[in-house]
């Protein structure tokens, strides 16, 4: 069941959603999570697809965030869906339009399954700094997929330095085939390993955490070397007295696993689609410190378990609106920063003027200000 | 968990306990199956092989090595083993998927009392190791007879497969119910297998063991405050455990009109079920510390002193059944016409523990009952105290907690509430938790699972021997009672006879309608 809402606000979708579930008889699904899917027109058929696998392994209600020309007039659509197109889930796909975009979260928030955990997903290049995306700052956790970016291996530097326990990315996700077969191949006993290899297409992301986290465990050197690919085509890792043990993969499909002394063994090894990807993701939804060692380790960035898992909402006005009045919502962004993150996010979010945060911090009350007449220029 | 979680990195660098995504797999090792062209085999296990390679939890070094009488050669048994897998995977078939794994089959023919097949089957391993690595790991699967045990348990004596230290890896032995007849055969059976092997190394499947749900209790009891407190019997007024099944004995006539349903069903499956609801908090969450709890309660289980009202069997008539006539029991192709086989049985348990003092655990188990379930109903005593007028609480039953096994897993929840309006009325409502609705698509089948504890070596899930034996001193007696006694007749598409309903009613009690 399908209801689409055109030109329509917050509290409608959410009634229009609760009288879809009361139809489709689901009152009380076991709700696992909320993923919020954060996407751009152009790939939201992807998006929406992958979501759809993912949702299959795990119950979850699907909050698509779409949004359209900052431009335009402020304007929300959304499509209600109820055990539909996108399976046996739930899902919103919500378009956004004007100075909305900037305030997804104020859609959102009413619409996060009661004290579930939420995932975001950035199905495009994420933010540099995630809590420029108050859609990050009400995530418990946060995926984002660095080979989305033009240059993969800068968005691997970037997510080390912005790091938070909770972070994860899809790089990271399509390197565990690679490393489950790794450690199966090591176990029943090894020599001391010496060094490693992983050979990829060149700005790999996932062939750099495969040897940071092959150096990290192995406490050996370990580099990537650049291949015809696609993706990563083997990894070699060398061992005291001059065994190997190398698997191949040239085609992206079927894998070769060689070692000095012992048969060659073939074992597919298939480049997995966006909804595999994403249902692993969401099988696990605390801090992956492996995921952190591993990119430490190619990224050089430190301390990233000590890092505070919770983010504060950083405002930014996005370049492109015009004169003075962006400069001053500039200022109000540095204040924001400061500010009492997730609450302040969702008190601007609500689209209230300053008499909502009449108790707030003088700062606080400077932002709301500043944004209302960002609003005016509007 | 800690001491499993360690042992699981088997010092390899490359594991770490907190890397939850690298999946639990088992070291390169053989999967020997004996019996293998098999219905159990064919439907089950090689679907289950093809499952686990489909989802990458087979290592590398894997081989399948299937043993029967058949006059076959690798290809035949490949060309089965692929039918077989298509047939009855439930991960979609994937061409290169088992184009890898049918490289690992191969197949070994001979008679089990053939000394040179069997040669044949050690020397197959022992070549395996070289082309397939498996290091000497092997695992040996019994899909055959009881009554074959000795046979083949002999033979790998004499050609030491059973032997640990003969190869330098691990040996292990998975055995199918029934485990033995009575306490005696049982015994018989367990000595016989403990001595080729190591007791750690025997295997016993209880399927249902390995169903999601049935673990799930596990989470339920002892992951949350909520529902520990009030199971016990301070709480809980009785507990049903029903395992019923709408189809009749098919093909298996020979094997179950010497069984009946107490041999076939009660004495693994549902005792296991009454166990884990019925067991003390295990100090670990592993084989050795869950099943220490099951063997106590196993133990502490007592029969009711009057067996004539408490202990209920029956054999289903004619009848019909979902808009089909089904014949009569004795009617079955293979049944001797006098038969005098139970396939139903009801029995009231009690459990000599603090715990459980003064609890009846009501279980039964019937063919051709009306529908497909097993669940077990925890059902909590009436408020001491209802301070409302008794008009208004006359549709309020027993608080209930059930558990369905399948199908539809999950848990139900049963409580009063006020039915709208005006006047003070108080309903029973449930609260459902569908344990299927979403995750079944991920759960695996119970054997996929088991198989894989099995070759990782993890024992959580299997009853060892002595729960075995426990089991069946509930069910001798049992049996002995009504041993000449005749089957009441219930009609196919019942609930069971009706001295069953009797039994409760006598407690001022009623089955619940699964």
């Amino acid at each position: 069941m399908t209801t689409t809402l055109w030109d329509t606000n917050g509290s409608e979708i959410v009634k229009t959603l609760s009288a879809e579930r009361r139809a489709a008889g689901a009152l009380a699904s076991g709700l696992a999570l909320t993923l919020v899917v954060v996407t751009d027109e152009q790939n939201v058929a992807e998006a929406e697809a992958a979501a759809t696998t993912a949702a299959a392994a795990h119950p979850c209600r699907v909050l698509v965030v779409v949004r359209r020309r900052l431009g335009a007039d402020d304007r929300l659509d959304a499509e209600v869906q109820v055990g539909g197109r996108l399976g046996a889930t739930e899902a919103v796909v919500m378009r956004m339009y004007g100075r909305l975009t900037l305030h997804a979260e104020s859609v959102v928030l009413p619409l996060l399954a009661p004290d579930a955990p939420v995932v975001t997903w950035w199905h495009e290049e994420a933010p540099a700094k995630l809590a420029y995306d108050a859609l990050a700052v009400l995530a418990d956790r946060r995926v984002t997929d660095a080979a989305a970016a033009e240059d993969p291996l800068r968005a691997l530097r970037m997510r080390a330095k912005d790091y938070a326990p909770g972070d994860t990315d899809l790089a990271w996700t399509r390197a565990t085939p690679w490393r489950s077969l790794l450690a199966a191949a090591f176990d029943g006993g090894t020599p001391p390993p010496t060094s490693c290899d992983v050979r990829a297409q060149a700005g790999n992301a996932s062939a750099a955490l495969i040897s940071g986290w092959l150096a990290v465990r192995l406490g050996v050197r370990s580099r990537v070397t650049e291949s015809a690919g696609p993706g990563v085509t083997a990894v070699e890792v060398r061992f005291e007295g001059g065994e190997r043990l190398r698997i191949d993969r040239p085609d992206g499909y079927l894998a070769t696993l060689s070692r000095t002394g012992r048969p060659d063994r073939q074992l597919p090894l298939k480049r997995r689609d966006l909804g595999d990807l994403l249902a692993e993701e969401l099988r696990r939804l605390d801090a992956d410190q492996p995921y952190a060692e591993a990119l430490a380790s190619v990224t050089g960035e430190t301390g990233l378990h000590q890092r505070p898992s919770t983010r504060t909402h950083i405002w930014r006005e996005p370049a492109g609106t015009r004169g003075e009045k962006a400069t001053a919502a500039k200022t109000a962004a540095k204040s924001a920063t400061r500010s009492a993150g997730k609450k302040a996010a969702g008190t601007k979010a609500a689209g209230t003027n300053a008499a909502g945060t009449k108790a707030a911090t003088k700062s606080s009350t400077r932002t709301t200000a500043a944004r209302s007449s960002g609003r005016r220029t509007r | 968990m800690t001491r499993t979680a360690a042992e699981g990195l088997r010092g390899n660098p490359l594991r770490d306990a907190r890397d939850r995504r690298l999946p639990r797999i088992p070291e390169p090792c053989a999967l020997v199956v004996f019996g293998v062209t098999g219905d159990l085999a064919r439907k089950k296990l090689i679907p289950a092989v093809y499952d686990l390679a489909n989802r990458g939890l087979l290592p590398p070094g894997f081989a399948l090595l299937g043993f029967a009488r058949r006059d076959w050669g690798d290809g035949d048994f490949a060309a089965l083993a692929r039918d077989a897998a298509e047939k009855g995977a439930r991960t979609g078939f994937r061409e290169d998927v088992w184009r890898r794994l049918s490289d690992s089959i191969r197949f070994v023919s001979g008679s089990f009392d053939d000394d040179d097949a069997f040669d044949r089957l050690a020397q197959t391993l022992v070549e395996l190791e070289d082309t397939h690595g498996i290091q000497g790991n092997a695992a040996f699967y019994l899909s055959i007879p009881p009554a074959m045990f000795p046979t083949v348990l002999k033979q790998m004596q004499r050609t030491r497969m059973a032997d640990n230290s003969e190869r330098g890896g691990w040996r292990r032995v998975v055995v199918e119910k029934p485990f033995g007849q009575d306490l005696k055969s049982a015994r018989e059976l367990n000595a016989l297998v403990d001595n080729v092997f190591t007791p750690q190394d025997v295997f016993r499947i209880d399927h249902y063991l390995g169903k999601e749900t049935v673990q799930n209790l596990l989470a339920l009891r002892f992951a949350n405050t909520l529902f520990e407190p009030v199971w016990n019997g301070n709480f809980v007024d009785s507990v049903q455990i029903t395992m019923a099944e709408d189809v009749g004995i098919g093909s298996r006539a020979g094997f179950y009109d010497t069984a009946g349903a107490a041999r076939d069903v009660l004495q693994n499956h549902v005792l296991q079920l009454l166990s884990l609801t019925a067991m003390e908090e295990p100090v670990a969450f592993d084989a050795e510390a869950i099943r220490t709890e099951k063997t106590k309660v196993l133990g502490a289980i007592s029969l009711p002193p009057d067996l004539e009202t408490y202990a209920v069997r029956g054999q289903y008539d004619q009848g019909w059944l979902g808009g089909v006539r089904v014949p009569s029991y004795l009617d079955e192709p293979g049944v001797p016409p006098t038969s005098a086989t139970e396939t139903y049985a009801a029995v009231r348990l009690g459990i000599e523990t603090r715990r459980w003092a003064g609890v009846p655990f009501y279980l039964r188990t019937g063919k051709r009952l009306p529908k497909r379930v097993t669940e077990i109903a925890v059902i909590f005593k009436k408020a001491p105290h209802l301070p409302f007028d008794s008009t208004d609480t006359e549709e309020l039953g027993h608080n209930q907690l059930v558990i369905r096994v399948q199908p539809d897993e999950g848990i139900t929840l049963r409580f009063g509430s006020k039915v709208p309006g005006s006047a003070m009325e108080v309903r029973d409502v449930s609260m459902d938790f569908l344990y299927g609705e979403a995750f079944t698509e991920s759960s695996p089948e119970a054997y996929e699972r088991l198989l894989l504890d099995v070759l990782i070596g993890d024992a959580t899930l299997f009853p060892r021997n002595e729960e075995v034996e426990l089991s069946w001193m509930v069910i001798d007696p049992l049996e002995e009672f009504w041993a000449d006694r005749r089957p009441e007749l219930y009609r196919a598409g019942e609930w069971g006879p009706r001295s069953a309903e009797e039994m409760l009613a006598r407690d001022g009690r009623v089955w619940r309608r699964p």
